[in-house]
């Protein structure tokens, strides 16, 4: 299926079963379960624990690079020249981001717990032919390409992956760095030496805030990428994804999940 | 050979009374971060501990650590050179040159085994063409006196971490004492000098307790080297207010503002520089309004320039401003959605143009 769907494919007679995709060749024992309006069907795609990680984590992401940026370059300061006792910007910036990375750490595990036990659009398996194949024809359909890019009701293969790498991945190393340095004064602390390890990989102190500030700014990257593609999607498919963030409900054509399951 | 004289013994000889070699102990307790109650273990050590023998080899360095050592206040380093130890061999402080000279370093070797300390300042060549003594190897002196020794020390960032000569791009291949040596147990002292007081400190501990000081894992000394700069500074105050020094010359500076966005590096280095000071006590480079650089820490030398805070690309020797590389990436990644977004929308509509004349 091509990027836009053309008026000419007319609708219906469905077929039994869609084209197996990397989605619907997954958990074939999990069936999407959806409720069918004229041609199309409403689909339950991002359960509560999903969007609540989403919205915390977003909100979490701005106000950690907000605070993060300052605590970087302090890039506001008292005006005229006064005594230390007045102001406490600094310190409040550094509130402000630490509590807010327990909040985001907290999210991003109850998210990892998610990846088990969530329903199937919760869940990645790259370890799949047929993954990679659809990853190779999402990449053709962002570049205008011909392609063969199956309708996805959940993530298509490519936004999957670049979760895991900018956000999961990137989510476990800001949270590594993160709390190594956060403990770093009070080495002596139980807490301070469960992450007595994490120099062994990511080096010397310095080493370690270069980590941690520049995959800061790969998140920015991914926000840029990520937003702009969400709405590409919605206006191209019109299934409704943007909403679907609040509702968690999609509407999906018919043919994308197969009459089998029709109730 | 005759019976050694213990460090007490010498000190008498040497015209102290024992009121003074009392408060020497008491001193040297504190220095060496121990309790008062705990000084009593320490004149005991030096009542019966004979003086222990020093050999100190220098490779590719400056001297500027055997500078700072010769500087300590407390204990005094007479007293250290007279009393603690003897200085069997050492390139900048010992009377004999040339031949005799190298040969009281084999004496030691033959007479202490396992009895020395091993004092190494500088980086060691991996190439041995760079630094050749008595015409022998820097590498070969050093694994052949490194072996015998009871411990080593590596004092300054050369020998504990590969210091200035190991600079990208090393070219004499300059490495730490420690890609040489397993065996023997060794203690970095790092610092471009170290703090005199920590380098006697050390030795001070070695005789008192007849081994090693608790080492952190770097191998430093965690009596020394356990606190960052930035916990202790005397302008933390500032920092967390957010009033920081942005040129040398502006208001700040004179009001004694964080050094922070000029580049100090006091958040990422372990050393004692904030609590024990230099030249006994008397200031540190944060103090007197000059930035840390970070001296005592690994790749302090290639980890970008001095005054600028900076972030490292890492597994490179690249230094980056973090903040201007990410916003030309979110900006052209931005640019770059923007005319993809003009395609789609350009393509959709040619599509569904196309569809309708299907039609």
């Amino acid at each position: 299926m091509g990027a836009p769907k053309l008026p000419i494919q007319t609708p219906g007679p469905f077929p039994e079963i869609p084209a197996i995709n990397s989605e619907n060749s997954y958990h074939k024992d999990e069936p999407i379960i959806y409720t069918t309006m004229e041609n199309d069907v409403k689909v339950y795609v991002w359960e509560l624990p999903v969007r609540l990680y989403h919205w915390i984590n977003a909100a979490a992401i701005i106000l950690l690079m907000v605070t993060g940026i300052y605590i970087g370059k302090p890039f506001a300061g008292a005006g005229i020249p006064e005594e230390a006792y007045y102001s406490n910007l600094m310190g409040w910036a550094r509130y402000i981001h630490f509590f807010t990375a327990f909040v985001f750490t907290a999210a991003f595990l109850y998210r990892m717990y998610w990846c088990f036990v969530g329903n199937k659009f919760a869940k990645f398996n790259p370890f799949r032919w047929v993954f990679w194949k659809d990853t190779f024809h999402t990449i053709k359909f962002y570049l205008f390409l011909k392609n063969k890019k199956p309708h996805f009701v959940g993530h298509n293969p490519l936004a999957l992956l670049s979760y895991w790498i900018f956000n999961y991945l990137g989510s476990v190393i800001v949270i590594l760095t993160g709390f190594f340095m956060y403990f770093e004064p009070q080495k002596e602390t139980i807490w301070a030496k469960m992450f007595a390890w994490v120099p062994y990989i990511f080096g010397n102190s310095f080493t370690m805030r270069s980590w941690h500030h520049l995959t800061a700014w790969a998140f920015m990257l991914f926000i840029v990428l990520h937003v702009y593609l969400a709405f590409r999607d919605d206006y191209l498919e019109r299934c409704g994804s943007i909403s679907s963030l609040f509702t968690g409900y999609k509407t999906e054509p018919k043919k994308a999940v197969g009459e089998k399951h029709d109730k | 050979m005759k019976r050694q004289k213990t460090v007490y013994e010498a000190a008498i000889d040497h015209g102290f009374s024992r009121r003074d070699f009392l408060k020497m102990c008491t001193a040297l307790a504190a220095a060496l971060g121990l309790e008062f109650t705990q000084s009593e273990q320490v004149v005991k050590a030096m009542e019966t501990k004979t003086r222990v023998p020093v050999v100190w080899l220098q490779f590719q360095d400056c001297t500027g650590c055997s500078e700072s050592f010769i500087r300590s206040s407390q204990p005094k380093t007479e007293s250290v050179l007279l009393e603690m130890i003897s200085l069997e061999y050492s390139e900048v402080l010992s009377a004999p040159s040339g031949h005799q000279a190298e040969t009281s370093m084999k004496q030691v070797l033959k007479n202490y085994k396992g009895e020395y300390i091993l004092a190494v300042e500088g980086s060691i060549p991996d190439d041995d063409a760079f630094l050749t003594v008595g015409g022998q190897s820097a590498k070969a002196t050093f694994l052949e006196m490194a072996a015998g020794a009871k411990a080593i020390v590596a004092y300054g960032s050369c020998s504990s971490w590969g210091g200035i000569a190991a600079a990208h791009p090393n070219p004499t291949g300059a490495k730490p004492v420690t890609s040489f040596v397993k065996d023997t147990p060794t203690i970095l002292v790092p610092g471009c000098p170290p703090i005199a007081e920590v380098m006697t400190g050390v030795i001070a501990h070695i005789i008192t307790f007849g081994k090693l000081p608790e080492l952190d894992q770097f191998g430093r000394p965690k009596a020394f080297y356990r606190h960052r700069i930035h916990d202790k500074c005397n302008r933390r105050a500032y920092f967390d207010a957010g009033l920081f020094v942005e040129n040398f010359d502006d208001e700040g500076a004179k009001q004694g503002y964080c050094l922070y966005k000029v580049g100090c590096k006091g958040p990422t280095t372990y050393n004692s520089c904030a609590e024990m000071r230099w030249n006994g006590g008397v200031s540190y480079p944060i103090q007197s309004g000059n930035p840390c650089f970070g001296c005592s820490e690994k790749d302090f030398w290639d980890n970008g320039p001095f005054y600028t805070r900076r972030a490292k690309i890492p597994g490179t020797q690249t230094t980056i401003n973090p903040d201007n590389v990410g916003l030309a990436v979110v900006g052209l990644a931005a640019a770059g959605v923007t005319v993809h977004a003009a395609g789609t929308v350009i393509k959709k509509k040619l599509d569904d143009k196309r569809g309708e004349e299907h039609e």
